[in-house]
């Protein structure tokens, strides 16, 4: 079920709410229980056939956490088996298809599967094996109630594009956690911000970029351009829209989630912009693949081998493609030349050529992680460099600029920290005495908040472009 | 205040919530159709083992639950006024507001002109079969092809916008050449329109269709041709005709798109014979009382381009019972309905098909079995390229 659904804003929400809060707050299993329920209905929403995969990586992390408390013989035995049993069903679903038409481009005749990946498999896999990994470590105790490892594990808000949260975290509130009226008001305010920021952002401009994907020979150089960035806020919104809703959602039901975003397109480098985008991905990574490889405290040769082995493993975690190996890739290549190459000189440029880097080779990225294939990815990249089959201009560029004006106008100041500078700024006036910005701080937002409610639902309703980006990961 | 407005705004949210799914229980259930979007609300979705396996259920659900939302025709509304007149975007729910037109938002995405002489070739064939055989059997066929409103008003387009000029350019001309090499009568009216210096008023500005002065030259061309192939026929003159604009409010097609909201004040015209030519109608096989035109009770009331006949139907049949007249057969899409109140006028028997709803016979059957002297093809050059409908006029043994 989607957040940007009739069913899920209109029916699912409320008597989530509802229920969770008709249980008096001391009854604190009772609200768990009515999050599981809720949480397993949510995935089950998109077909029955998901929730046997979700159950299974559940009762595997629930066992070989038990099994891997310490004192316990056979515990790194244990660990790999459960990070094995873990890793299988995304191993399955994701990448067969593309291991066998790899090996049928080398002349082997192998039946493709068609398997449907379960929604949000590779979150839930990446916390299953952060739960193992750190129980196996020792820096958490092993949950032994199966239903709160499963509340961790399906919890709605996060379950199927995260944020990636770890059970140290998560699991505590789980025992002992209080729910306020301005920490429920405050979720509700940033759930709909993300709503708008998903269905009259996000959606409008995706139909720009899929319009500048699929122009083939009319790609111009401005519509290359065009679509590019346009991707480039577009998914920017799409994922930082669902994060702000999964956000206001924990926090709705007192249980707070790690932020995934903190404007990246701020950034001036690339490697700033990896500290900034997909948070908890990044860390996850740090954590269970780079740290364990040696990270950088080691050699330089080896320390180019870790870098690339968790970008090779980010590529295929967002998609079992060339172009997301190629892109990940690319990002080591970035990464490992901002540190030992370039990122002296870089550090001496003035900041405003610092973000321009940073932005060019953010939008040259997201186009390989956007194309079909490489063939299209080489086609608008070349396109943006000039050469293109449609000249420097097109209509469908202007086009694109008109139908859009609104959201291009919305989306580039809503990339930066104006509503940051903005309640700052309020919050100063609000300290020397200023009613109108005790007002505006207290009220706007909220009024705010019912507006793009109120409009993000009658877009949905005249809209049937509103697929989650991230829902394919 | 804080606090206060903490309160108030999670009970307004609540509420909000909660208003939707309770008005829908309450008052949506029982509609069946949203008639400015032209089509069919989904239906509650029933419950399946299979629907619940693979999730189809949910979305099911999700179509009727957004199809029956409480007051779901409002607020569109009020969202294609805001996108139309607050945010003025160039298309509004792929329609485009421009010069004193409504028109389609095309695709950029287009044929080469180059690929249009294959396909005319491929698309003429049935029809030179079909000319053939009714040759063959003494009679006459003639096709007439008419511009879509899109077309005749192309250079309206703004020139960032796609009016698809090669397809009407190219694909229009490759049609009628292809026609032309295999022998087949093809009257090009988007080359009569120009011969008259495309007046204005030959066409709806906010319907896809031509307007009834735009089918009385059409009508007037027909004879024309029909004269030139050796036909005597009688001819409603502009003399014989009143041409009288409706009081009623005109809902077109574009506009109906827009929920009536692009301000125009058009009113369909329909021609009034001073002296009709009595008929027999019999729509579908059963004997019919509907007229010519088919109005509304009352002047407010609004009315649409389906006046003109009482819109499409598989097989209407017209008789004037005047055995001298020769008989003719009619098959086209929606921009026969206009001509038919015409036409018919100038026969004995006119048999109207529509082959996109008829099924009762094939053409060839239909054609051997009534035996008419003229075959009128009628269709708008939107259609030439595409398979079945009135396009399946002939099939290979």
């Amino acid at each position: 079920m989607a957040f940007s659904s009739m069913a899920f804003l209109f029916g699912f929400l409320p008597a989530a709410v509802l229920c969770y809060y008709l249980i008096p707050a001391r009854y604190r299993a009772g609200r768990n229980g009515v999050l599981l329920l809720f949480s397993l209905a949510f995935y089950a929403w998109g077909g029955l056939r998901l929730l046997p995969v979700l159950l299974a990586n559940c009762l595997v992390s629930w066992a070989a956490g038990l099994l891997l408390a310490p004192g316990r013989r056979g515990r790194r035995a244990v660990f790999w088996t459960g990070v094995g049993l873990n890793l299988l069903p995304l191993l399955c679903f994701k990448y067969t298809g593309f291991l066998a038409e790899n090996l049928n481009a080398l002349g082997l005749k192998l039946k493709i599967p068609g398997l449907l990946l379960p929604a949000g498999i590779s979150f839930f896999t990446f916390q299953a094996v952060s739960y193992l990994a750190d129980v196996y470590r020792g820096t958490i105790p092993p949950e032994r109630n199966f239903a709160r490892l499963t509340l961790y594990t399906a919890f709605f808000p996060q379950l199927l594009q995260g944020p990636i949260v770890r059970y140290g975290d998560f699991g505590p509130l789980l025992a002992d956690r209080r729910e306020t009226v301005p920490e429920v008001s405050a979720g509700a305010v940033r759930f709909c911000f993300g709503l708008a920021k998903k269905v009259l952002l996000a959606d409008a401009l995706g139909t720009a970029a899929n319009g500048a994907f699929a122009a083939g020979d009319r790609l111009s150089v401005g519509l290359a351009w065009i679509g590019s960035i346009a991707y480039t806020l577009q998914l920017y919104f799409d994922f930082s829209g669902y994060t702000d809703m999964a956000l206001g959602l924990g926090q709705a039901f007192g249980l707070p989630l790690p932020e995934n975003f903190d404007y990246p397109y701020t950034a001036q480098s690339a490697a700033e912009f990896w500290r900034r985008w997909h948070i908890t991905l990044s860390r996850w990574f740090r954590d269970y693949v780079y740290i364990p490889l040696g990270g950088n405290r080691c050699s330089r040769g080896r320390h180019l081998l870790n870098l690339l082995a968790v970008w090779l493993l980010t590529g295929l975690w967002h998609g079992a493609a060339w172009t997301f190996v190629v892109w990940g890739l690319y990002y080591a290549a970035l990464l490992a030349g901002e540190k030992y190459l370039w990122g002296g000189a870089l550090e001496r440029l003035p900041r405003p050529v610092r973000h321009l880097y940073a932005l060019l080779l953010i939008n040259f990225g997201w186009v390989l992680f956007r194309a079909g294939s490489l063939g299209q990815a080489g086609d608008v990249l070349s396109a943006m460099l000039g050469f293109a089959p449609g000249g420097l201009w097109s209509g469908e560029a202007e086009y694109d600029l008109r139908q859009y004006a609104w959201e291009w106008l919305i989306a580039v100041p809503a990339v930066l920290p104006v509503r940051l500078w903005l309640s700052r700024r309020l919050e100063f006036s609000r300290e020397r005495g200023s009613a109108l910005s005790a007002a505006a701080l207290a009220l706007g937002p909220k009024v705010l908040a019912l507006c793009l409610l109120g409009l993000s639902a009658v877009r949905l309703l005249s809209s049937t472009f509103r697929s989650f980006l991230y829902f394919q990961f | 205040m804080e606090k206060f407005s903490q309160r108030a705004f999670l009970a307004l949210l609540l509420a909000a919530l909660l208003a939707v799914p309770g008005g829908t229980a309450l008052w949506s259930r029982k509609d069946t159709a949203a008639y400015y979007e032209n089509r069919t609300l989904a239906q509650f979705p029933s419950l399946t083992a299979e629907g619940l396996w693979d999730g189809g259920l949910g979305g099911d659900f999700e179509d009727w639950y957004s199809d029956h939302v409480p007051g779901r025709t409002t607020l569109l509304k009020l969202d294609t006024a805001a996108q139309l007149n607050l945010l003025r975007r160039p298309a509004v729910n792929e329609v485009v507001p421009a010069e004193g037109v409504l028109l389609p938002l095309l695709p950029y995405e287009e044929r080469e002109a180059g690929e249009y002489a294959a396909l005319a070739a491929e698309a003429a064939e049935p029809f030179a079969r079909l000319s053939e055989w009714v040759r063959a059997g003494g009679g006459t066929f003639c096709y007439v092809g008419i511009p879509e409103q899109r077309a005749y008003f192309r250079d309206r387009y703004p020139a960032y916008l796609s009016a698809h000029e090669t397809e009407i350019s190219a694909g229009d001309a490759a049609y009628a050449q292809a026609m032309a090499e295999r022998g087949v009568n093809f009257l090009d009216m988007g080359a009569v329109y120009n011969r008259q210096g495309r007046p204005e008023n030959y066409y709806s500005a906010v319907d896809h269709h031509y307007s009834y002065y735009g089918a009385y030259a059409a009508y007037r061309a027909i004879l024309d041709r029909l004269a030139a192939e050796g036909w005597n026929l009688p001819v409603l003159t502009e003399e014989d005709l009143d041409f009288t604009e409706l009081p009623n409010p005109y809902i077109a097609t574009r506009n109906r798109k827009l929920y009536n909201l692009w301000p125009n004040g058009e009113r369909a015209v329909i021609g009034v014979q001073k002296n009709p030519v009595p008929f027999t109608r019999y729509d579908n096989g059963e004997l019919s009382d509907r007229p010519l035109f088919v109005l509304p009770e009352e002047d407010y009331l609004p009315t649409t381009y389906n006046l003109y006949m009482g819109g499409d139907f598989g097989e209407t049949v017209l008789e004037t019972d005047r055995p001298d007249l020769p008989d003719a057969l009619i098959f086209g899409d929606s921009f026969t309905n206009a001509l038919e109140t015409l036409l018919y006028a100038s026969f004995n028997e006119t048999r109207i098909l529509d082959l996109r709803h008829y099924d009762g016979m094939s053409l060839e059957d239909y054609i051997g079995r009534y035996r008419p002297e003229v075959v009128l093809c009628i269709q708008n050059d939107t259609f030439y390229y595409l398979s079945g409908g009135n396009n399946a006029v002939w099939e290979e043994p």
